[in-house]
């Protein structure tokens, strides 16, 4: 499985083998802290989210900043049914 | 507007099901995607639900009566949210496309919960779509073509969960396995 950026490919595979392993012997058996792939993370987010300005793809709408809040079940501008 | 949906009972854990999922991609049965990014991920200290929102890359091979009106662009995007609750045993996602998006609006919703019958063994997987296509020719004919397409890829990507849990139940535990079993298979079937 490739990056949208292709200088971010090795850094996505090093946070997915780290997320898989903790969200099936952590987050599933209850344990909830995420820090151990907190670093990688951190990484690859920023090499994601350059990658995306290069290619024009609408980081505005990518990066607002809905999850976890009230705004997460509203229907986003422009998407509603005619 | 139109909307689809259905269901589809995994012969599966909601755990097993829930740890394939993120393993989706790639497989032999959806070659055409080739990316997935997360933007952003965290855990919702309101309930201990991992939220994550990702990119998925694809290539699709749009008819060209198709392109000819929306153009055919290197690669289309897709924007997914997820929320995934181990306590309730609730996985839901939900997705948009990114590209095209002034024109066409799909919006699929995926849920995995355990089944009702039979909640240890066996998982639920609920599946809607809303296809929306406005300011371009043929809006309700494009809204048909988009609705068929979304149905007959519901079936290969239920097929391509049964295949990455085969795999994982095989024992191929990292990413790179997984890749090297689907570019084999692919190989195979271009035999």
């Amino acid at each position: 499985m490739e990056s949208v950026g292709a200088e971010c490919t090795e850094l996505k595979r090093e946070y997915d083998a780290c997320f898989i392993s903790w969200f099936s012997d952590k987050f599933l058996k209850g344990d909830k802290d995420d820090s151990v792939c907190a670093p990688l993370l951190e990484v690859y987010k920023k090499c994601v989210q350059n990658a995306l300005k290069e290619k024009n793809i609408n980081v505005d709408e990518v990066n607002i900043r809905v999850l976890g809040t009230d705004d997460e079940n509203r229907i986003p501008p422009g998407k509603s049914s005619p | 507007m139109k909307i689809w949906t259905s269901e589809h009972v995994f012969n599966h854990s909601w755990e097993t099901v829930a740890q394939a999922a993120w393993r989706k991609y790639p497989n032999p049965i959806n070659p055409a995607v080739w990316g997935t990014d997360v933007v952003d991920r965290h855990v919702d200290p309101r309930d201990g639900a991992l939220i994550t929102h990702r990119i998925i890359s694809s290539q699709w091979g749009l008819p060209s009566w198709a392109a000819s009106i929306l153009g055919n662009p290197s690669a289309c995007y897709a924007s997914e949210v997820s929320r995934v609750n181990a306590s309730t045993r609730n996985f839901q996602l939900d997705t948009q496309n990114l590209t095209f998006g002034s024109h066409i609006a799909v919006d699929e919703k995926l849920i995995y919960l355990p089944h009702p019958d039979d909640p240890m063994n066996k998982t639920l997987l609920r599946q809607e779509a809303v296809v929306t296509v406005s300011g371009v020719p043929l809006t309700s004919y494009m809204e048909s073509v988009l609705t068929n397409t979304i149905s007959s890829n519901a079936g290969k990507g239920r097929a391509a969960m049964e295949w990455v849990i085969e795999k994982v139940n095989q024992g191929l535990r990292s990413m790179d396995d997984l890749s090297h079993a689907a570019r084999k298979s692919l190989e195979f079937d271009a035999v």
